[in-house]
């Protein structure tokens, strides 16, 4: 919701998102390209600030965001950075952490840290339906492009629909003992899956009544200024992985 | 040209599990006209609804359109579904495109149309129903009422004859009834033939040129507003009650308040009726010079 929220009240929503694209791919390939460390953290930084200074995204949402992400990647660098090895008494088992490790962490690290800038980017300045017209500008397969369209929209008809049949359990106390949980628990989940039918089935019809008789089609929406705002997005971009590019080794 | 857009004559339906949808239903729909269809829940007015928009077809008797019987055929269903249009009860039955303006644009795009006509489509169907500040915002975003209202909006970008809607005004505070009159009202006058479901027999007395009354499948009735009246039954049989103006003002006339005069279609012509009694009773008690 956080990202819904951003995408759809910051100030660069106007602009053509394949401009925001670029710019959100030219971060990916700086993030990647970065040969050291400190590179790879500077690409983070500008993209970060970009998205906090340029759209207008406020911090608190932004960190919300990237937690669970960030959490992630904490948890991949740990694993990376120590090893299980053969105690040096050839006896049991040592956690070791070695300097090439370390590095290999720093690197890694680095790289993740600029590629979720660059997505979260892309995905907290542009809402999901401009950047599924973008993909469909793309020759992105219309069988994936309706998937994606559907799978948004229910996302929401459903979470409305989790959200009335929690609260309906819980006001008759569904939820009161941890065994209760279980059995109501189970009652939500046969619930939604009967929704869901009916959902699929009700769509469906009402597709059909607006003589829909195969792809789903959509008019796509207009933004003004394109090539300009894709021009600033590519010098942009350019920069960003010019400067990941001759950054001293 | 025939005066009758739609026409139900004797037909039968019945779902898969048994229940009668329809039952010798027969019925019809002026070209021009607003028509209000009444009746209990599950009395058949979807069902209905679903005949005349050819989604389900019937297993007796004919529906037909302009004076023709439907054609079932791929092509025939085209023809229909562009001319007579259908808003669900549930928005969210309706809506499944991700933006307002993409959801509008689904019907014209199935149409064939070309993209100048489909924006041009989109812009005059969210202008009529007051959403065109709306058209880039998300759907999940809308309140209910605006979500109807872009509802109303994607079937009048197919611009129908016939436009159908099941229970409009139903989860609607008062507010967005009027507003979505209003809307009504335009379309009417822009010669769109109108037919709606609705439990409120007030609204439907106010608004409607003709009332169908649905008992179990069965268009039991199917009155004028000015016989209605006289034909009080046809509302009891399907459990329904007179309009509370009619009510009201048969009162008003036995107690001798309002003399026997044109029977009001809504209060506030009711209060209209009391105003200008009172007037007359001022100028009669007011001495002559």
């Amino acid at each position: 919701m956080f990202i819904e929220q951003c995408a759809y009240v910051n100030r660069w929503r106007p602009v053509s998102p394949a401009a925001k694209g670029l710019f959100a791919l030219c971060g990916f390939v700086a993030a990647f390209a970065a040969r050291q460390p400190v590179a790879g953290l500077v690409t983070t930084g500008l993209i970060f600030i970009v998205t906090l200074a340029g759209a207008g995204i406020r911090l608190v949402p932004y960190v919300r965001v990237a937690l669970p992400a960030l959490a992630f990647l904490a948890i991949s660098c740990l694993s990376l950075a120590f090893s299980l090895n053969p105690g040096s008494d050839g006896q049991g088992l040592a956690l070791q952490a070695t300097p090439a490790g370390l590095y290999q962490v720093a690197e890694v690290g680095a790289r993740s840290l600029g590629a979720l800038a660059a997505l979260l980017f892309l995905v907290m300045t542009t809402p999901l339906i401009d950047l599924i017209a973008l993909l469909r500008r793309l020759k992105t397969p219309e069988l994936l492009l309706e998937l994606m369209v559907l799978c948004y929209r229910m996302l929401f008809v459903f979470s409305a629909a989790v959200h009335d049949t929690l609260t309906a359990q819980s006001a008759r106390l569904g939820y009161a003992t941890p065994r209760l949980a279980l059995r109501s628990l189970g009652g939500l989940t046969a619930n939604l899956t009967l929704q869901i039918w009916q959902r699929a089935h009700d769509l469906h019809v009402a597709a059909q009544a607006r003589n829909n008789d195969g792809p789903l089609r959509f008019l796509e929406p207009r933004f003004t200024n394109v090539r300009r705002d894709v021009a600033l997005a590519a010098v942009g971009g350019v920069v960003l992985i010019a400067l990941t590019l001759v950054w001293p080794a | 040209m025939t005066t009758m857009l739609l026409e139900l004559a004797d037909v039968r339906f019945r779902y898969p599990d048994g229940s009668v949808g329809l039952d010798a239903c027969s019925l019809a729909i002026e070209r021009g006209s607003r028509n209000a269809l009444v009746g209990a829940n599950g009395s058949g007015k979807t069902t209905l609804f679903q005949h005349a928009n050819g989604l389900l077809r019937p297993q007796a008797g004919t529906v037909r359109y302009a004076g023709e019987a439907l054609d079932y055929s791929r092509g025939g269903l085209r023809e229909l579904r562009s001319k007579v249009g259908l808003v669900f009860q549930n928005p969210d039955h309706q809506l499944f495109s991700a933006s307002v303006q993409e959801d509008v644009s689904f019907g014209p795009i199935n149409l064939g149309l070309d993209e100048a006509t489909v924006r041009r489509r989109v812009s005059d169907a969210l202008a009529s129903v007051g959403m065109l500040d709306c058209a880039n915002k998300a759907v999940h975003n809308l309140s209910f009422g605006q979500k109807k209202r872009v509802c109303i909006a994607g079937v009048l970008a197919m611009e129908p004859e016939l436009l159908i809607l099941d229970e409009p005004m139903a989860g609607l505070d008062h507010a967005m009834r009027v507003e979505l009159t209003a809307v009504l009202d335009g379309l009417q006058a822009r010669g769109i033939t109108l037919l709606l479901a609705t439990h409120d027999i007030d609204f439907a007395y106010r608004w409607a040129d003709r009332i169908h009354v649905m008992i179990a499948g069965r268009c039991s009735a199917s009155l004028s507003c000015d016989e209605l009246e006289d034909h009080h039954n046809a509302l009891s049989e399907a459990g329904l009650p007179l309009p509370t103006v009619m009510t009201l003002h048969r009162q008003m006339v036995a107690q001798g308040v309002l003399p026997q005069m044109t029977m009001p279609r809504s209060h506030a012509e009711l209060l209209d009726q009391l105003a200008t009694r009172e007037d007359q009773h001022r100028k009669q008690e007011t001495p002559c010079h």
